[in-house]
């Protein structure tokens, strides 16, 4: 198929990070692709471009989704978080904090989309059980570490997070 | 000496923080200006006959600025490359070898018009015969995919004299000593077997991404790769150009174990840039990274002989390994094969046959303890079939065969520099060894060596600033292990400052001196001594220009806390350089070198630089309906010599185990005639969370035995191989024997029901 | 890399099916697209205009029917809230269990329950479970409302009763009576299963008085097991009973060899789990009055 030279386009308004975005998109924009060259979050990466590894995995609003699968169209007056709204005044999020006390972090290349799957699985079970955590981060894969320290680093977080009642998930 | 202890201890990573929060830059993170988008049609035929290809199509599309064949890569005077062997072209022009060879590379000013002008381009093929497995590349009438009159060695060939054929033989590589025969004829026990070993796929998250820019007489390259200076050699060599005038800079890898190893999509992608004359970007996908690089598949038979009271006497091995279209790394991983097939035992005699062979799949290279991995499990599960023949422990006929520290492991080697007892003992301990178990759980366990440390070539230079601040340039790949990290606390070491006062940035060849390859666990070993020498250089020079200043002898002069001390005086670094240079400026540049002729602890002359200790133990339950296999327990040694970071070293050990775990229990590329059939995630399984074990123990052993910094070995792949090893052995000792990896439920309940 | 399309929002279903008449082969419904935008990413299909249902207000709501004898899931309910339905969980826990072992947790917040059902992939989890339900599933198009029992809806391998100006509205699942036991078994090796079985037994007076055995990743479409579930009919739970119904379940397969296994080992599988399965749901059926 030839690409049409004319494409129509979308406007898009949405909540990235806290802060209101306009921009125009093609339809077919995937939302990584959006957020990537568009907008200059690089943090979000394409690994399997199937759903499976997970290192496209952005919050919409607050739940993990595949941004390699998803249009970004879908992002339409909603908000999105990637890896970098978490520093808030260049102060890390406990989560962040908790991969670098517990050595879960290695390449780096999975850890944007683990870390936010992790924040979603904190506001909905503040103390997980392991089964929880394993149930959730099933679709986050991690060639590195072989997972161990990412298990402490969950429930470091979660200790921090309850113990200070600290930034809202 | 400083007081502030850096070294052996859990330092957090100094690229932690970008890491976490996203900004660290990856090589698909980068923009070049001007860059365009480069895509890569490939072969859909395992073996073919390129008749024509036209592009005149793709070419007249609106936005395409190039389109790449064959044809234009003729045009150089070399067109061929491969480190070992140069029987790769930069693209195919008369014929493509397996199913995704790139044939043709477009580059446009969007993704969307790259990839529209590939469907345009139109290619007509001849199918020629395939040879599609090792018994058709074996065969006596087995066509031959290459000319092998016409072959070359590559510029890193290193095995001696350059000889290829007969036959689709890519390498072959024997040794041979004693009497096999005669003691085989004669042997109270001889255990034989043959076995299958699967292709698997690295799966290193970051597929392989090169931005090219080709500018007059200069390229440039950055890219995700492991050894940026044998890239920069063969680009050097395809392209006519000086060393110095091909640039490779390096960002941080989202992981490598190998598959970012040597040269990949490089040139392609320097050869799309070229003819477009613009900086391009092409990026692999996972299924096209999947047909760039692989492990090798292997076919093995192997004997051991022992005597009546347990006594290894001989063991004779015929290897077989798949090497892919084109040898890529493969007559290494033939050669490494072939010496860890023994296994780290004492020998009467040895007969040893290693051969790699061309197929018409995909070319397989490096991956994580290769050679090892390969061949741990076979030799070790004869090793438990003997002890059960004879009636003793598993882990005690070990004790009593196993090498000790000093013997020679092989002719004209590095003798053996780990006490192996002592590991085995310990996985042993940490597995319960003696405890009564559950029904249907076993335990195994199984250790091997690694000839680690590839070339010791490692270069490295400080430079100390005026403001007190340090910069370590150097050229190992920071893809995750940390190398950045402990490099700047032996930097912090030697010069008393605080690591946050050292920067390390990424590894550019034209900044960053020479270094032969980050992988074959050598980094730490060979890198660090570099790096080490090089702060060393800087102390003395501080020391001296303290000396000169305070009029008196250097050795009188202590380094603490970022400070030179002598009786009631002290300078701060900064203040010394006022003083010496006359102004707030200057600087003081060390470098250090490691080279096969060095000097010191642990001559680097003779290879292996040092044997990696591959060890695993495992406790594993079965379901003997289903033949799915359960890890209770995997166990692994880091025999490190010493842990400049303990927790960088745990961590490589958990990340290899569960490597491991995937290549022993389902990790497996499957292919139809030369078709790779599961060539994404959604089909080929990479180990998840919900596959850890129910626990996992490394025990640290530090004999400061080996040749790096403070008698520091390299770590990272042994507990990879250690892993199908322990759990074939497991098995075994359930009465479920396995000669073919992975250990799918399928092939368990198999084997259960033969 | 999508080639382009444009998309469209319909307000009503009425609207929706008017759009997908109207653009015939050139449209698809557009849901969560976790099945789509996969094959059109792949280049296996492509259509210029995308008919996104998710506009239309209320087709994700779970609710109970008038009669109250079953439970209505609108077809846009993703598998996540499939899973956290505290109705599905009351009702029938099988389906919230089952929900929760669907790819992955983004997979389940995106995918809908509908598009798993239309794509009709052989290895679906929720196919197999609700052909062991004997649910039913509502379709509006042209031509009005109709309801199709899940027994004639998976034709063949990705293929489904469902014509192509029709949308699926909801699946219709009756509610798991006093003294149901069920359970749902799913073995993988890779993303999706080489097999799964879903049981769901009636126990009267310790007696099974209905039973219904589903195989699913083991032919082109999951499957009944007619005979097994005859045998079962009448009778008291036990091993041999459960190993002859087994029996048939293996006989039921028409599995191919695959990357997921080979037609016998899945075969065999299907005669495991199906004996694991029954033994579960016999005893959660057997656990009183509670619904399992």
């Amino acid at each position: 198929m030839i690409v049409s030279t004319e494409v129509k386009t979308i406007d898009l308004r949405l909540r990235v990070n806290g802060k209101e975005v306009a921009a125009s998109i093609e339809p077919c924009a995937l939302l990584l692709d959006f957020l990537r060259d568009q907008l200059g979050l690089k943090g979000a990466k394409r690994s399997c471009d199937v759903q499976v590894c997970g290192t496209c995995t952005i919050l919409l609003d607050g739940a993990p989704v595949s941004g390699c699968c998803t249009l970004a169209y879908e992002a339409h007056n909603r908000s999105v978080i990637t890896i970098e709204g978490l520093t808030q005044n260049g102060i890390l999020h406990p989560i962040q904090q908790a991969f670098l006390d517990a050595s879960a972090v290695q390449c780096g290349f999975c850890t944007s989309g683990m870390v936010l799957t992790v924040k979603s699985l904190l506001a909905q079970y503040p103390q997980p059980t392991t089964a929880q955590i394993k149930a959730y981060l099933d679709g986050n894969l991690c060639r590195c570490t072989g997972y161990w320290n990412i298990l402490t680093a969950v429930r470091q977080a979660a200790q921090v997070m309850a113990s200070t009642g600290a930034l809202s998930p | 000496m400083s007081s502030t202890r850096v070294l052996g201890s859990n330092v957090p990573r100094v690229d932690g923080r970008a890491k976490v929060t996203g900004q660290a830059k990856f090589a698909g993170d980068l923009v070049v200006p001007g860059m365009l988008h480069g895509k890569v049609l490939r072969s859909y035929l395992p073996h073919a006959r390129i008749v024509g290809i036209d592009t005149s199509a793709a070419e007249r599309l609106r936005g395409v600025v190039a389109v790449l064949t064959g044809q234009d890569i003729l045009e150089l005077k070399n067109y061929m490359y491969g480190h070992a062997i140069k029987d790769r072209p930069i693209i195919a022009f008369d014929r493509v070898r397996f199913v995704g060879e790139p044939v043709a590379a477009v580059a446009a000013e969007d993704a969307h018009t790259a990839h529209a002008a590939l469907e345009l381009i139109e290619i007509e093929y001849e199918d020629l015969p395939v040879v599609a497995t090792l018994g058709d590349s074996l065969a006596d009438d087995a066509l031959q995919l290459h000319d092998m009159s016409a072959l070359r060695a590559g510029l890193f060939h290193g095995l001696g004299e350059f000889q290829v054929g007969p036959g689709n033989v890519c390498y072959h590589h024997d040794f041979e000593r004693g009497d096999t025969a005669s003691i085989f004829s004669k042997a109270d026990i001889v255990v034989e077997g043959e076995y299958t070993f699967p292709a698997v796929y690295q799966y290193a998250m970051e597929p392989h991404t090169v931005i090219a820019e080709y500018d007059s007489d200069q390229i440039t390259v950055w890219a995700s790769c492991q050894h940026p200076f044998l890239v920069r050699a063969e680009l050097a060599d395809l392209f006519e150009l000086p060393l110095a005038n091909v640039r490779v800079v390096v960002p941080y890898l989202g992981g490598g174990f190998g598959s970012k190893s040597y040269t990949k999509m490089e040139p392609l992608t320097v050869a799309l840039a070229r003819k477009a004359d613009c900086p391009v970007r092409i990026a692999n996908r996972v299924d096209e990274a999947m047909v760039t690089t692989r492990r090798h598949n292997m076919k093995c038979w192997l004997r051991t002989a022992a005597s009546a009271a347990g006594v290894l006497l001989a063991r004779e091995v015929r290897i077989w390994l798949d090497t892919g279209a084109y040898a890529d790394n493969g007559p290494r991983v033939v050669a490494t094969a072939a010496d860890a097939a023994p296994g780290p035992y004492r020998w009467q005699a040895l007969k040893v046959d290693a051969w790699g062979l061309y197929t018409n799949t995909a070319p397989a290279g490096s991956y994580r303890a290769f050679g090892a991995t390969h061949l741990a499990w076979i030799g070790e599960s004869q090793v438990d079939e003997i002890a059960r023949r004879v009636g003793v422990d598993r882990v005690q006929i070990r004790v009593n065969n196993l090498l000790r520290p000093g013997e020679e492991v092989r002719p004209g080697g590095k003798p053996l520099d780990a006490d192996l007892v002592n590991d085995i003992r310990t996985i042993a301990k940490h597995l319960d060894w003696h405890a009564p178990k559950a029904p249907d759980t076993g335990r195994g366990l199984g250790i091997s060596l690694l000839a680690a440390g590839a070339h010791p070539v490692s270069t490295a230079i400080v430079r100390l600033e005026a403001d007190g601040t340090a910069t370590l340039l150097m050229s190992s790949t920071e893809m995750g292990q940390g190398v950045r990290t402990v490099f700047s606390q032996l930097v912090a070491q030697e010069l008393a400052l605080p690591i946050e006062c050292i920067r390390v940035p990424g590894g550019d060849t034209q900044k960053t001196p020479y270094d032969r390859s980050t992988g074959a666990s050598r980094s730490t070993t060979l890198g660090g001594t570099a790096v080490q020498r090089a702060a060393q250089d800087v102390r003395k020079q501080l020391l001296a220009a303290a000396a000169e200043v305070w009029d008196v002898a250097p050795e009188a002069i202590e380094l603490r806390e970022g400070m030179l001390w002598h009786a009631d005086q002290s300078l701060t670094y900064p203040e010394l350089f006022l003083r010496y240079f006359g102004l707030a400026g200057g600087e003081i540049v060390g470098q250090g070198r490691v080279q096969p002729t060095g000097e010191g602890q642990g001559s680097y002359a003779t290879g292996p630089v040092f044997w990696e200790v591959c060890i695993g133990g495992a406790e594993v339950r079965v379901d003997r309906d289903t033949g799915r296999v359960t890890v209770n327990k995997l166990v692994s040694v880091a025999d490190v010599g010493q842990a400049l970071n303990p927790q960088l070293v745990e961590a490589q050990e958990m990340g290899g185990a569960m490597q491991g775990l995937g290549n022993a229990l389902f990790e497996e590329m499957l292919y139809d005639n030369g078709q790779l059939l599961n060539s994404t995630l959604l089909d080929y399984h990479v180990p998840s969370i919900k596959d850890l074990p129910e626990r996992f123990i490394s025990s640290l052993v530090e004999n400061e035995d080996g040749p790096g910094p403070y008698g520091a070995k390299g770590v990272g792949e042994g507990s990879l191989a250690g892993v199908p090893a322990a759990i074939v052995n497991a098995l075994g000792e359930l009465g479920i024997p396995m000669t073919e990896l992975p250990l799918t439920p399928e092939r368990v309940w198999r084997s259960l029901n033969d | 890399m999508l080639a382009p399309f444009e998309i469209h929002e319909p307000a009503t279903v009425s609207e929706a099916v008017d759009m997908l008449t109207h653009y015939d082969e050139d449209a698809s419904i557009y849901a969560g697209g976790t099945e789509l935008l996969l094959i059109m990413k792949e280049g296996l299909v492509h259509y210029p205009h995308l008919v996104n249902i998710k506009t239309i207000p209320q087709m994700d709501a779970i609710r109970l029917g008038i009669d109250e004898q079953r439970l209505k899931i609108g077809a846009q309910a993703t598998h996540r809230q499939v899973e956290q339905s505290s109705l599905v969980q009351e009702h029938i826990p099988l389906l919230s269990e089952a929900a929760a072992q669907i790819g992955n947790l983004r997979v389940r917040t995106t995918g809908t329950i509908g598009g798993n059902l239309c794509f009709a992939e052989p290895h679906s989890d929720p196919a197999t479970l609700l052909l062991a339900c004997g649910a039913s599933l509502d379709l509006s198009g042209t031509n009005g409302v109709r309801t199709v029992p899940i027994e004639d809806f998976f034709t063949g391998l990705f293929e489904t009763a469902r014509k192509p100006d029709e949308i699926l509205l909801a699946i219709s699942v009756p509610i798991l009576p006093v003294g149901s036991g069920s359970a749902y078994s799913k073995f993988s090796i890779h993303a999706r299963p080489t097999a799964t079985v879903a049981v769901i037994l009636h126990m009267q007076d310790s007696i099974i008085d209905s039973a219904r055995v589903a195989l699913g990743s083991v032919g082109p479409t999951p499957v009944r097991v007619v005979q097994a579930e005859e045998i079962l009919r009448g009778e008291k739970p036990g091993d041999e009973l459960f190993a002859a119904a087994a029996a048939h379940a293996q006989a039921a397969t028409d599995a191919v060899d695959d990357i997921y296994g080979s037609a016998a080992y899945k075969a065999h599988l299907a005669q495991v789990l199906t004996q694991r399965a029954l033994e579960q749901a016999a005893t959660r059926a057997g656990a009183g009055d509670r619904v399992h």
